[in-house]
């Protein structure tokens, strides 16, 4: 699988109907897939939270997820449907820990290109599942071409087929992560009688988990609006929504190192474009704060990326734009954090 | 390790009716399978969060307990009123459980919280941000009962002891019922051993109690308690019931472990359980702070005991995957600490 079909993220050349989009189908496959080998991660409610908004809110926990965050979904389904000996992404993180989780249960080699500034506990854990890492500069130098040119040296050299599963804008990884929207659904209507979500808040960084989510949504609960919610400093989605084409940003500085994406890809546009209600955009001081109020009030440690959801919808409340008593879903998309950066983080907000 | 269960101040039954008058109020916490960083050898942890119930730990449970029942038993007219002493957890239960219970139908009168004058701020406004009236007495036991006592004497108010009294050990004992349910998920009918955090002792025997009453010997009922806080393993070793040593200052990171066992309690230790091990105060941290790392759950000094005995050296070699101990639950008691704290006694520590 070349690179180039499937991460060519800021060609507006091929025409959207040429593109091979997941469907709902693809997502019910990957749960097939993902059954027994993810967690079907609980779905959290709090009667002070939902009090203090005014509205019903379902927490999906996938800092509870193998690895820590969604992304195993989507690395696995993606794995399990290709070939050769080896595998090699690029990511930030938690793709490089999914990757390599999925490579050793499926038997296969990994190689993470990884930002030099990633987080320690990132690096170690990657390392921990096996991954073999090749570090690069995030602001200046090129992950896609590091990643070709590696591919290419590992045929050449040594004969070995490595197939490449970027983080966010292919099919398999979009199906599987859109598993977790899956899931948070059904609960919602079996454990808590809630036929359909009014709302649905997701994290974007690529789009990959939005996306996967909104054709979830789109089956189960048509009428759902699907929310993205960016750091203020990373709004390359909501401009590319905006303005119809997709945008590429310098990488942005911002806490939330999990979407610190440049560009969405062709792909996850294409979904988003049709399927995301709007996308809207908070500070760091928020996302922090909602981190601080998730550890502090629900015992759950999660990281920043992983509270642009939470953060977004209590900004969409206080701007009176949920009614009250709404449905709402949020995906906490992760709790990889060094402990250290965590307090950090934590004791900085008022 | 034949109980003589008509000794014990409760059986299982009790804890069936505690599942049954709790159900709705409770909540049915989750049970997470570890990942990989936190197991050892080829042990499978499983641990049961109530670090999420409401209020922050399981004390809710027990508190909700024997208010609810206390309404069912009331014979006299007027409001019913129940009051306690606690600075930790036990107070924000019961004054949630107060709040929660009271209807048009059966008035309850907001908790009355007897606090020592040193009890933090935060514990304070937590109680009473869950309802509670807080009044403060001098920083002495006596002090504590007796400002309890003309509370009851006044106000005719039930008391609700925080780990002796039966219907909150058997509120507590609810947990282990929820456990076996949730392992069904995992293709379990059982663990093979738990491990479970001691301090007055409700928490351990409620689950002792409910798990002997289920599956009589097979499952490894261990305890787990700080070095600096043994008087349940001292109690255990001797077959004696001792509390703490003279001159123990109690100053553990584990505060919600610093009372000992009771007249109640102790006997279902004494025969229920088969083990108590202890853990030093950098073990405790260190389990706690690997816990949020790993399991992304904030959980409280007195829950990372639980933790230290589960990943250490005692219970692994003393209970082995080769003697047939691989499935482990482990009770996260609760998660009401402050995290800016906690990790400054980590670094403190070299952690």
């Amino acid at each position: 699988m070349s690179i180039n079909n499937t991460d060519d993220n800021t060609s507006s050349g091929k025409g959207e109907d040429t593109l091979d989009l997941p469907t709902y189908d693809d997502v019910i496959e990957a749960a097939r897939r993902l059954k027994g080998i993810s967690h079907v991660t609980p779905v959290v409610t709090s009667r002070t939270l939902n009090k203090s908004l005014g509205i019903s809110i379902f927490l999906k926990c996938e800092q509870l997820q193998r690895m820590g965050a969604f992304k195993f979904r989507g690395a696995y389904n993606a794995l399990s449907r290709s070939t050769g000996g080896g595998v090699c992404t690029f990511s930030s993180g938690n793709h490089a820990q999914a990757i390599a989780l999925s490579a050793r249960l499926l038997n296969r080699s990994a190689t993470i290109i990884m930002p030099n500034d990633a987080p320690k506990s990132k690096v170690s854990a990657t390392k921990g599942y096996g991954g073999n890492i090749i570090f690069y500069d995030r602001y200046t130098q090129d992950r896609e071409a590091l990643a070709r040119d590696y591919i290419a040296q590992q045929q050449q050299y040594h004969g070995i087929a490595f197939s490449f599963v970027p983080p966010y804008n292919h099919k398999d990884v979009i199906a599987g992560q859109g598993t977790a929207g899956k899931e948070l659904m059904e609960t919602v209507q079996t454990d808590h009688g809630i036929q359909a979500l009014d709302y649905l808040f997701v994290c974007v960084g690529g789009g990959g988990l939005i996306s996967g989510c909104s054709l979830a949504a789109n089956a189960l609960a048509p009428n759902c609006k699907v929310i993205g919610v960016e750091p203020e400093a990373g709004n390359d989605a909501q401009q590319s929504l905006e303005q119809g084409k997709i945008i590429k940003i310098d990488t942005p500085s911002t806490i939330a190192d999990g979407a610190q994406t440049q560009a969405i890809g062709n792909l996850t546009f294409a979904i988003m474009k049709r399927r995301v209600d709007h996308i809207i955009t908070v500070s760091d001081d928020e996302l922090i704060h909602e981190m601080r109020y998730l550890g502090e009030r629900l015992k759950m440690i999660i990281e920043p990326t992983g509270c642009l959801g939470l953060a977004g919808l209590r900004k969409m409340v206080s701007m009176d734009q949920i009614p009250s008593g709404a449905n709402c879903g949020v995906i906490l998309s992760g709790g990889n954090v060094d402990m250290d950066r965590y307090c950090d983080l934590v004791s900085s907000s008022s | 390790m034949q109980a003589d269960k008509d000794q014990h101040c409760i059986t299982l039954k009790d804890v069936k009716e505690a599942s049954q008058r709790l159900k709705g109020m409770v909540k049915r916490t989750p049970l997470l399978k570890a990942p990989s960083s936190m197991n050892v050898e080829d042990k499978e942890f499983y641990f049961k969060v109530e670090a999420m119930q409401h209020t922050g730990s399981f004390k809710f449970r027990g508190a909700l307990n024997a208010t609810k029942s206390q309404i069912e038993q009331k014979k006299t007219p007027g409001p019913l009123a129940v009051v306690t002493h606690s600075s930790g957890n036990h107070a924000q239960a019961v004054a949630l459980a107060a709040r929660l219970c009271n209807t048009k139908e059966n008035p309850v009168k907001p908790a009355t919280i007897v606090m020592p004058r040193g009890a933090p701020q935060v514990k304070q406004e937590a109680t009473k941000s869950y309802g509670g009236e807080v009044i403060l007495c001098d920083n002495t036991n006596e002090a504590r009962q007796e400002t309890a006592d003309l509370i009851m004497a006044e106000r005719g108010a039930t008391f609700i002891h925080p780990s002796e009294n039966p219907l909150v050990i058997a509120g507590q004992g609810t947990i282990a019922l929820e456990i076996i349910d949730q392992l069904q998920e995992f293709g379990l009918d059982a663990p093979d051993a738990i491990i479970i955090p001691v301090g007055g002792g409700g928490l351990a025997s409620g689950n002792a109690v409910a798990l002997r009453g289920l599956f009589s010997d097979k499952i490894k009922i261990i305890l787990a308690e700080p070095e600096v806080l043994d008087d349940t393993k001292r109690s255990f070793e001797s077959g004696q019931h001792v509390k703490h040593r003279p001159g123990n200052k109690l100053d553990s990171v584990a505060d919600g472990l610093k009372t000992t066992l009771g007249p109640n309690t102790w006997p279902i230790v004494r025969d229920l359980v088969d083990d108590v091990i202890i853990v030093s105060e950098e073990d405790i941290l260190r389990a706690t702070k690997h816990t949020w790392e790993q399991l992304k759950v904030c959980i409280e000094p007195s829950a990372g005991v639980g933790v230290a005995v589960a990943i250490g050296k005692e219970f692994n070699s003393k209970y082995s995957t080769n003697q047939g101990i691989k499935n482990v639950a482990v009770i996260l008691c609760g998660g009401n600490v402050d995290i800016l704290e906690t990790a400054k006694k980590m670094e403190q520590m070299g952690l």
